[in-house]
C-alpha cells in the first residue's frame, strides 16, 4: 500500500502484509505508532484500495465496501444529530430493512449494551463510554461477519476501558464475528484476543503471531494477574519492543533515511 | 434577542444567591440599554429643536413617529401601509426561500461532486465578484415593474451567500462520519442526505441570518429601481419630495420587519440544531 504524500513523495505504509483471520476468531493487532495498522483495516473494509496486492474476504478480493463488514472507529463516529435510537437504526435503515422489525432489533441491541432508557438522548448528552456502546450497537445490529475495530477504546479512561472490554467480549460471544482489533495496549490485546499479531515499524509486515490460549469466558480485570497472561505479555513485549524503538528513533530524527520512503 | 448576560454565577459567590444576582444584573443591563436609547434619540431630537442639526435634511425622531402614525392612520400615497409591507415581504420571502434552496442544492452538489466544482467553480467566482445589485436594472427592463424582477434580484443576492456556506460546510464534513455511514450500508445519496446535509447545516444556518437581510435589500432596491407598490417605492417617493422623515420612517418599518424575521430564523435554528450541545448553538446576540 503506497500513499502519495503532500510533498509529492510516496510513502509505503504496508509491505507484504500477510494476515489471516479465521471466522469467529478474535485477532488483536499491535504495532508501533504509524506502522499502518489503521491502513490495514481500511483496506479490509474497502474504504481504500491497495496499490498492489489484494485484501481477501472469504477468499474474494475486496472491491468496495462489503455488506458483511462492521467498523468501530477510534474517534466518535456516531451521528451527533441523530438520537441514540436513530443512530442504532441507521444501519438497518440504510439497508432498507422493514421499519418495525428494525426498531425492535435496535431496542434489543440498546438493551444488550446497557442503554435501555437512553433512546431519545443525543450523543452529546452521553459520556464517552456510553457513546462507544452506541457505536458498538450501531455496528453489531448489522450482524457483520467481520468486525474491524480501530483502537476503539483508546479515548476512554482506564476503568471505563476495562468495563468496555468485558462488554465487548460478551457481545462478541453472542454473534461471534471475526474481529480484527487494532490497539496500542498490549494488555488489552492479550486479554481480549485469541491471537495477537505484532507488526513491524512501517512499512508494516507481520513480525510475530502469538496464540492466546487463556480460557474463555474471561474477565478482563482479573485475567491480568494470571501467570500465563504475564508470561505471554513478556514474550509479546519482547517482540514489540524493538519495533517500538525503531519507530521512536524515526520520530526523533536519529535515523535520517526511514525505511518506508522510496 | 435573548439575554447577553446569561452567565451562571458560581454557587454561593459573594453571599448572594445566584437567581437574585442574575436578576439584578439583568436590571442593570436593561437600564443601560434604555439609557443608550434615550441619549441617542433624545440628543438627536434636542439638537433638531435647538437648531444644531437641520431637521429638513436629517429628520427628527418625533416627526418620524408622526410620519409612521400618519401612514398607519391614513395610509400612504400608494395605498395602505400594510399593503406596502405585504408586497415587500412577499418579494423578500419568495426570493429568500428560492435563493436558499438553490444555494443549498448547488453548494452541496458542487461540494460533493468534484467534476462539477472544477467546471463551474470559475464561473461562480466571476459572478460573485461582479456587483450583482446592478442586475436589478436588467431585471426591471426584462420583467417589468411587478413581483418577478424583485424576487429575481433577491434570489441573486441570497444565492451566493448561501452557496458558499453550503459548499464549505460540505467540504468540512467529518470524514469519519461519512466512512461510518458508508460501512453501515448507506448509498451515496443517503450519505448526502443523512450525513452531509445535517452536518453542513451548521454552516448553512449561519448564512440564513445574513441572507435574509440580503433578500430584503434585493426587494427594496428592486422597488427603488422601479415599482408600483412596496416599501422601496415609499422611500423613493419620500426622497423625491425631500421628506427625510419619510425615508427614516420607512427605514424603521423595514428594521422592525427584519428583526421579527431574525427572531423567527433563530427559533428555526434552535429547532433544527437541537442536537448540538448548548454551549455551541450560536452566539447569544
Amino acid at each position: 500500500m503506497v500513499f502519495d504524500t503532500p510533498r509529492g513523495g510516496r510513502y509505503q505504509a504496508l509491505r507484504d502484509l500477510d494476515l489471516t483471520v479465521e471466522a469467529g476468531e478474535f485477532c488483536a493487532v499491535v504495532g508501533p505508532t504509524g506502522c499502518g495498522k489503521s491502513t490495514t483495516l481500511t483496506l479490509v473494509a474497502g474504504l481504500e484500495r491497495p496499490t498492489t496486492g489484494v485484501a481477501l474476504v472469504d477468499g474474494h478480493a475486496v472491491r468496495g465496501i462489503g455488506s458483511e463488514v462492521g467498523f468501530v472507529f477510534q474517534n466518535d463516529a456516531v451521528f451527533p444529530w441523530k438520537s441514540v435510537l436513530d443512530n442504532v437504526l441507521a444501519g438497518p435503515r440504510f439497508r432498507s430493512r422493514p421499519a418495525r422489525q428494525a426498531r425492535a432489533e435496535a431496542l434489543d441491541w440498546l438493551r444488550r449494551v446497557g442503554l435501555a432508557g437512553f433512546e431519545d438522548r443525543y450523543p452529546h448528552q452521553l459520556s464517552g463510554g456510553m457513546r462507544k456502546r452506541v457505536a458498538l450497537a450501531q455496528s453489531l445490529i448489522n450482524e457483520p461477519r467481520i468486525l474491524l475495530m480501530d483502537e476503539p477504546f483508546s479515548a476512554l479512561d482506564a476503568q471505563t476501558r476495562t468495563i468496555m472490554s468485558d462488554e465487548l467480549l460478551s457481545l462478541w460471544e453472542m454473534t461471534k464475528p471475526a474481529v480484527v482489533f487494532v490497539t496500542h495496549d498490549l494488555e488489552e490485546a492479550i486479554a481480549l484476543a485469541d491471537k495477537v499479531v505484532v507488526l513491524t515499524a512501517g512499512p508494516a509486515t507481520v513480525k510475530d503471531v502469538f496464540t492466546v490460549d487463556l480460557p474463555r469466558p474471561r474477565t478482563v480485570q482479573d485475567i491480568r494477574f494470571d501467570d500465563s497472561f504475564v508470561a505471554l505479555y513478556q514474550s509479546v513485549w519482547q517482540s514489540l519492543r524493538d519495533e517500538v524503538n525503531i519507530a521512536y528513533a524515526r520520530t526523533t530524527g536519529s535515523e535520517t533515511t526511514p525505511r518506508g520512503v522510496s | 434577542m435573548s439575554e447577553i448576560g446569561q452567565v451562571e454565577a458560581p454557587a454561593g459567590a459573594g453571599g448572594i444567591d445566584p437567581p437574585r444576582r442574575r436578576n439584578r444584573y439583568g436590571t442593570v443591563v436593561w437600564a443601560g440599554r434604555i439609557a443608550v436609547l434615550v441619549v441617542v434619540l433624545g440628543g438627536w431630537e434636542l439638537s433638531a429643536r435647538v437648531g444644531i442639526v437641520n431637521p429638513f435634511f436629517y429628520g427628527q425622531p418625533s416627526q418620524v413617529v408622526g410620519q409612521i402614525s400618519t401612514w398607519v392612520r391614513d395610509g400612504t400615497a400608494q395605498g395602505s401601509l400594510w399593503a406596502q409591507v405585504g408586497v415587500t415581504m412577499e418579494e423578500t420571502i419568495l426570493g429568500w426561500v428560492i435563493g436558499v434552496v438553490l444555494g443549498v442544492v448547488f453548494g452541496i452538489a458542487l461540494g460533493r461532486i468534484r467534476y462539477l466544482s472544477d467546471v463551474l467553480g470559475p464561473y461562480i467566482k466571476i459572478m460573485n465578484s461582479i456587483p450583482r445589485i446592478v442586475l436589478g436594472s436588467i431585471f426591471i427592463v426584462a420583467f417589468g415593474l411587478g413581483l418577478t424582477s424583485k424576487v429575481l434580484l433577491a434570489i441573486v443576492l441570497v444565492f451566493f451567500a448561501v452557496f458558499f456556506n453550503a459548499f464549505q460546510g460540505t467540504r468540512e464534513v467529518d470524514r469519519n462520519l461519512m466512512a461510518n455511514a458508508r460501512i453501515l450500508g448507506a448509498s451515496s445519496w443517503r450519505v448526502t442526505r443523512e450525513v452531509v446535509l445535517p452536518s453542513a447545516f451548521t454552516w448553512i444556518i449561519a448564512s440564513l441570518h445574513v441572507s435574509f437581510g440580503f433578500a430584503l435589500i434585493g426587494a427594496i432596491v428592486g422597488e427603488f429601481l422601479g415599482a408600483q407598490q412596496g416599501l422601496g417605492l415609499l422611500i423613493r417617493t419620500a426622497q423625491g419630495t425631500f421628506n427625510a422623515n419619510g425615508v427614516l420612517a420607512a427605514m424603521v418599518i423595514v428594521a422592525v420587519v427584519a428583526l421579527i424575521a431574525e427572531g423567527l430564523i433563530t427559533a428555526l435554528e434552535k429547532k433544527i440544531l437541537r442536537w448540538r450541545p448548548p454551549a455551541l448553538s450560536g452566539p447569544e446576540l
